[in-house]
């Protein structure tokens, strides 16, 4: 029964679940990468070093201590927001996020919201005509955008886009201070690839979701009552799926990951997926193990907050479960 | 359909273990396909015909052959032209082709084998081992796709072997979480329970009263699997975290040919056009096989 005290105590359940989720992957990832035969002390010192600068540096990186109290006293300063700073560099990760986070940001915000606008209406339109060509070039449409993945379109929309017609051009991304409309041109062709690997799935749910609610009995005594088609549409048939498109939309944020690791390497945007790649192979371990734990926390907490949301905001699944 | 039965020929079929009929059996796998499902599989065909044979087909030119015939158009001497250093593209395709589909392809295979162990285990006998098994996999679903193949490739060495386990990851968790979900819904199922009551041991329970069930998913998963990976790996490629050069693959070569874009646009377009027909051909043959068995797209 979905009364108050049963969902947050669900609520509470999943809480600990993805806690301790984060917390193992975070530690495999920590064991994992401290077993590489890489030494942070001469990436940051540098070749010349002598032993004993390699001593000190290894002293004040408390590379000496055990596996377990390292651990500890990295997750220690992420939980109060000391993110460290790269081993390369010196550069503090705290600040690199600063500068990178928001392009990534913008282009994960504009992607979910253009792939809601255009799929939803889509999804309709395709439910509703079902069977007809409308539909067959529609779910066909989409099935192709599902074969095509961002690393093929990105360099095929920039050839095109970029390269032969010049609309765009590959200068990276520009803040929104700088222009809006500078702003914009930076991120369409980016957003656009984005959002081509995450409409098929949104369109898809939401057509079967359409086909199942428009046999509904109160949409039948809708029409009957003689009330205008839209309006039925809008107000009887979309209103339930809504929920549907959250929940995807929440749930395709592993391929916005994804996706967005690839198109900032094809736009030479600036963000956190280029951030993570050079700290790859520059051997920053440091900043590797940072951003995975980040992006681990914030995919699971996302799935689970949509899941365990889903009774809250749907009435319809709150009676089912009583 | 169902097979035409007499009375009691049912019941005698639970008897014997044998009653285990999801839907879409009973007719034949292949009849009545749509036309798109043959021109999948064709396409299937012939990419699989010069993957395998290409060092032995006359036409297929040396991939590593340099030659003066530098970023030469479509011709008939090189179907894909050629790249800067006067390479045959066509061969360069069916070669990184070759990589990236037996990378693909193995750790497709060797993922359904681990990963639907795991998954019939956990969902078969519940329990700890479930919690266990269920805790194992949604650990490695913490990370997305590409992040954890990355991940992976960072820590062990960067080579061929390597990113077959990075992609092998990606495919058995996918199918260890839906081989459960499966698991699940027939291990309650009236001809296990019949089985069982008959003194059956648990192996066989497994192995031949749920396993069996299990195929048509896993047979579908397979094409989409392959899907799934060819990306992840070509992903990896573009990146260049995948297999190091002078090896090619699909992703590869489209990472490179990225730099030339604007004055050698066939360089991208032709890799491009052969890796979605792939891609297409296994999700359009998967998702045929899916609703063919009746099977909710959610599980995927």
């Amino acid at each position: 029964m979905a009364t108050p005290v049963a969902v947050l105590r669900r609520l509470a359940g999943r809480l600990v679940q993805t806690a301790v989720v984060v917390l193992v992957v975070t530690f495999v990832t920590y064991w994992m990468l401290s077993l590489l035969p890489s030494d942070p002390c001469f990436l940051s010192v540098g070749t010349g070093a002598t032993e004993e600068i390699l001593a000190e540096c290894r002293e004040r990186l408390e590379l000496d201590r055990g596996l377990f109290a390292q651990y500890g006293a990295w997750l220690g300063n992420m939980l109060t927001g000391d993110l460290g700073e790269s081993y390369r560099n010196g550069i503090d990760v705290t600040d690199s996020l600063r500068d990178k986070l928001p392009v990534t940001a913008w282009l994960v915000l504009y992607t979910t919201v253009l792939s809601i606008v255009i799929s939803v209406p889509l999804g309709m339109l395709s439910a509703v005509r079902r069977d007809t060509w409308v539909d067959r070039l529609l779910t066909g449409g989409s099935f192709s955008l599902l074969s095509l993945p961002s690393f093929v379109l990105g360099v095929v929309l920039a050839l095109i886009f970029a390269a032969k017609l010049g609309w765009f051009d590959l200068g990276g991304f520009v803040s929104p201070t700088a222009g809006l409309l500078a702003h914009w041109k930076s991120l369409v062709l980016p957003v656009v690839t984005l959002t081509a690997g995450i409409m098929p799935f949104l369109l898809r749910l939401l057509r079967s979701d359409v086909i199942t609610t428009l046999q509904e009995d109160y949409v039948e005594a809708a029409r009957a009552k003689g009330l205008p088609r839209w309006w039925i549409l809008l107000r009887h048939v979309l209103r339930p799926s809504s929920f549907t498109v959250v929940t995807v939309a929440g749930l395709n944020a592993a391929q916005l990951v994804n996706g967005a690791l690839v198109v900032e390497i094809i736009y030479d945007l600036d963000g956190v997926g280029t951030y993570l790649i050079s700290a790859v192979f520059n051997q920053d371990f440091l900043v590797v193990q940072t951003l995975v734990a980040l992006i681990a926390a914030a995919f699971v907490a996302t799935n689970m907050l949509v899941d365990a949301t889903y009774p809250l905001l749907d009435p319809r699944v709150r009676v089912r479960n009583r | 359909m169902r097979a035409p039965s007499f009375p009691g020929r049912e019941s005698l079929a639970v008897l014997r273990g044998r009653k285990t009929r999801g839907a879409g059996a009973g007719r034949p796998l292949l009849a009545e396909q749509p036309a798109g499902f043959w021109v999948a599989a064709t396409w299937l065909a012939v990419l699989t015909f010069f993957l395998l044979f290409a060092p032995v087909l006359g036409f297929v030119a040396d991939p590593d052959g340099y030659s003066r015939d530098v970023l030469q158009g479509v011709g008939r001497s090189h179907w894909f032209g050629t790249d800067e250093l006067g390479r045959d593209m066509f061969a360069r395709v069916v070669w990184g082709g070759r990589l990236s589909l037996m990378i693909s392809a193995i750790s497709v295979a060797v993922g359904i084998l681990i990963g639907g162990l795991m998954g019939l285990l956990a969902g078969f006998f519940g329990g700890w081992v479930d919690t266990v098994l269920s805790a194992v996999i949604n650990i490695l679903l913490a990370l997305p796709a590409l992040i954890l193949a990355l991940f992976i490739v960072t820590v062990l060495e960067q080579n061929t072997r390597n990113v077959i386990i990075a992609v092998t990851i990606l495919s058995a968790r996918a199918v260890a979480r839906i081989v459960r979900a499966q698991t699940l819904r027939f291990r309650e199922r009236e001809f296990v329970t019949a089985a069982r009551c008959m003194g059956a041991r648990t192996s066989r329970l497994l192995f031949r009263e749920v396993l069996p069930n299990l195929v048509p998913i896993v047979v579908a998963f397979t094409f989409l699997g392959l899907g799934l990976v060819i990306v992840g790996e070509g992903s990896l490629s573009f990146i260049g975290k995948s297999v190091p050069s002078p090896a090619i693959t699909w992703g590869g070569i489209l990472a490179v040919a990225k730099g030339k874009l604007a004055d050698a646009p066939h360089l991208t377009i032709y890799p491009a056009i052969v890796l979605f027909c792939t891609l297409m051909a296994v999700n359009y043959i998967g998702d045929t096989l899916m609703r063919r068995f009746d099977i909710r797209q959610s599980l995927i």
